[in-house]
């Protein structure tokens, strides 16, 4: 019975026996390759750049492999895990990052991050603190196999495009141990220590001790960064807040303008006194001088009038009087025949009134001491 | 052709017994073998009846059809707790949320008594919720939220001050009390607190440890679980409360406000009123100085004039009639007016030539 036959008759089941027993050995011979090649395709794998594969044998842990292309046994044996060990991942708390454009989901979100992110202060006020926590796979082993729960990972705790489906227990137990530890560090301390005086205190304690925790669960992984972001007062009582800010800078502002006008003015009075003293010492230094100049002058006259005295006394005297009598604007000249010309005169006549104090002439007594001329300017005074 | 037959037959069975063997083998090794993966442990039962514990990972072999595998979690398990509201010691209603991690560590006890990890969590919802509560009604609403007495630090001493006020409840500013609008189930004792820890307690820490220790308590030998950790993860207080809250900061805040504002008046009128007190202090001085100087400038002139003209009487006379001169000089000028009498000794010209003589 050959092919030919075979196609020219009817078909029966017989005839499809006696035609896989015709065929039995290529038949297997096709059915191993095809099993060995399906096999050998589950037996290579490639682990990523950033990952580590976790490599079990009938379930066991066998070996931990690093980055590039590898060989395993098949599937029923042999399973790999493929764990990012490099990747920093993040968790967002009392906040959600958001592609532009996708505002209104944030405005949706917004109760939800406000009960993750308003706690109590030691000083049981109430503030708002949003905060991220960066972690890393530090035992791929220690990161699949000791922490469990099946709940998946919600949407809110990682940011867009990011998931973590190796094992979402992971991620959400360090949500868990995260906000905890953060309420318990803002709980110890005053409402301005969180908002402005220790953020980055907290957020150093809090690194430190989710990672304890973290560790005492043998979790795998490492906390790269715990970061506050916003710290703020609750949105009811901001108004105050600022108010505080406002005055405490006006004050300053008033105090450092009072300041400013005392530093402007003190060193100009100490300028105004080192002027007046200066001022003074001239004044000393001048009137000495000009004393010493007298002293000269007169010492020289002195010695002239002490070798001629009654000439140097008359001619100093008429010296004076002519000088007097030339710069004396009127001059009135009696005669001894003309008797009682006073009635006529307007004494008053063009003498300014702030003049009358330089009206004065030497007493009698002195007219007579100096001679008879100065006698008669006795009769000057009006 | 019997012959013949009969060999074909046999060249027929061969085949057909041989894959009908690797058959059987390959479902009695699928039945008879289980995988325990890593994280993992089983209870193996036969007819229902748990007969053995695996706890290590790894390929396991039973029984192929009357013996049963159930996997069970050796992992550390989430445990949630629902968010409640519950009234502490100083009767203060504030809602807390609790969560912890648990894990099955008698596989045993725990089959034959949880069974499945969501009776467990059920389990852990009955006993832990209402230790919470029991817990927590123990302790002052500030043991709850703070974990140590350490010293409290705020921006300003002035904050300080308002703050504490109202932890004392001794302020004593009536102005601010009445901007606090308290409803009516926030009593004003619920808003001003009490800052004393309990002795000994630490408080938050001491909390957890204490509902972690009551819970294992009760946990202990009859679930085959054990209770790894309990942690409060939030504390708020009620919506009501908390109006009155933002209320009570409000206040501190504006207090705090005003008082800079006064401060800002007071300090001003400090700093110009001690710049007044220089400014005049350093005119003094320059008045001091300057009289000073001039005084012994004058002092030295006179001490000068009377070195130089007081002896002997010859020189003084003869500085005096100098000096006379000089008065009398200055004394007359352009707008003078001189009546002179050809009497006198210099005009007596006009009179008499003094030629006859």
């Amino acid at each position: 019975m050959d092919l030919r036959d075979f196609q020219n008759r009817q078909l029966g089941p017989e005839d499809f026996f006696a035609l896989a027993r015709k065929y039995l050995p290529q038949i297997g011979i096709f059915l191993v390759v095809v099993l060995l090649l399906s096999a050998s395709v589950s037996m290579l794998y490639r682990i990523d750049a950033s990952d580590q594969g976790v490599v079990l044998q009938f379930g066991r842990h066998i070996e931990t492999v690093e980055p590039g292309l590898h060989w395993k046994l098949p599937w029923p044996i042999e399973t790999v895990y493929e764990v990012p060990v490099q990747r920093i991942q993040s968790l967002e708390f009392g906040f959600v990052t958001q592609e532009p454009g996708r505002t209104t989901r944030y405005e949706a979100a917004r109760p939800e991050n406000l009960v993750v992110s308003e706690m109590l202060t030691a000083d049981l006020n109430l503030a708002n603190v949003q905060w991220i926590v960066q972690y890393r796979v530090k035992n791929a082993h220690d990161f699949l196999f000791n922490i469990g729960g099946s709940e998946p990972v919600s949407s809110e705790s990682l940011p867009s495009g990011e998931t973590t489906d190796v094992n979402p227990a992971v991620p959400d137990t360090i949500r868990d141990v995260a906000e905890s530890v953060v309420r318990t560090l803002v709980g110890d301390k005053s409402i301005d220590s969180v908002l402005i005086l220790h953020r980055e205190e907290i957020a150093i304690d809090a690194k430190e001790r989710i990672q304890e925790m973290l560790d005492g669960f043998e979790a795998g992984v490492e906390i790269v960064t715990v970061k506050l972001q916003d710290t703020d007062a609750p949105e009811q009582v901001k108004d105050a807040f600022e108010e505080v800010n406002r005055a405490r800078q006006n004050k300053e502002r008033v105090v450092n303008e009072a300041e400013g006008e005392r530093n402007r003015q003190i060193p100009a009075a100490w300028g105004k006194l080192k002027q007046a003293i200066s001022e003074a010492e001239g004044y000393k230094a001048r009137v000495i001088l000009e004393t010493d100049g007298r002293i000269s002058a007169f010492k020289a006259q002195l010695k002239e009038y002490q070798e001629a005295k009654e000439v140097t006394r008359i001619r100093l005297y008429l010296e004076s009087v002519e000088k007097v009598l030339s710069g004396v604007g009127q001059k009135t000249i009696i005669g001894k025949s003309v008797r009682g010309p006073l009635p006529l005169l307007d004494l008053d006549r063009d003498i300014p009134a702030r003049n009358t104090s330089s009206r004065t002439v030497p007493a009698q007594s002195t007219s007579a001491r100096y001679g008879p001329a100065a006698a008669a300017l006795k009769g000057t005074q009006p | 052709m019997m012959h013949s037959s009969t060999k074909r037959s046999i060249k027929t069975w061969i085949p057909a017994t041989v894959g009908l063997v690797l058959v059987l083998v390959v479902i009695c090794l699928a039945t008879a073998t289980y995988v325990v993966e890593e994280g993992k442990q089983a209870v193996v039962t036969q007819f229902g009846k748990p007969v053995r514990y695996v706890v290590d990972a790894g390929l396991k072999f039973k029984v192929p059809f009357v013996q049963e595998v159930h996997l069970l979690e050796k992992r550390l398990l989430p445990w949630d707790g629902a968010p409640k509201s519950v009234k502490t010691r100083d009767k203060k209603t504030i809602f807390i949320d609790v969560w912890g991690r648990w894990k099955i560590v008698d596989p045993e006890v725990f089959f034959r008594a949880v069974r499945t990890e969501q009776r467990g969590q059920k389990i852990l919802d009955d006993l832990a919720d209402s230790t919470v509560l029991d817990v927590v009604a123990r302790y002052n609403l500030i043991d709850v939220v703070r974990s140590s007495d350490a010293e409290l630090e705020y921006e300003s001493d002035e904050l300080a001050d308002s703050i504490r006020a109202w932890d004392d409840g001794v302020t004593t500013d009536e102005d601010v009390i009445e901007t606090v609008v308290l409803e009516e189930d926030a009593k004003p004792q619920d808003v001003i607190e009490t800052a004393v820890l309990e002795d000994g307690s630490m408080g938050r820490e001491q909390i957890e440890k204490d509902i972690l220790e009551a819970v294992s308590e009760m946990l202990k030998d009859s679930y085959g679980m054990e209770l790894s950790v309990v942690h409060i993860k939030r504390v708020n207080y009620i919506k009501s409360v908390k109006e009155a809250v933002y209320e009570r900061m409000r206040s501190e805040r504006l207090r705090v406000a005003s008082l800079f504002k006064s401060q800002a008046i007071e300090e001003e009128n400090i700093i110009l009123g001690k710049t007044r007190f220089e400014l005049d202090k350093i005119e003094g001085e320059m008045e001091l100085q300057s009289a000073t100087i001039r005084g012994e400038a004058d002092a030295e002139v006179i001490k000068m004039t009377a070195l130089a003209y007081g002896q002997p009487p010859e020189t003084l006379e003869f500085y005096t009639f100098l000096r006379r001169l000089e008065v009398f000089e200055n004394s007359l000028g352009e707008n003078s007016r001189v009546i002179l009498s050809t009497d006198g000794e210099i005009f007596r010209l006009f009179e008499d030539s003094g030629i006859e003589q």
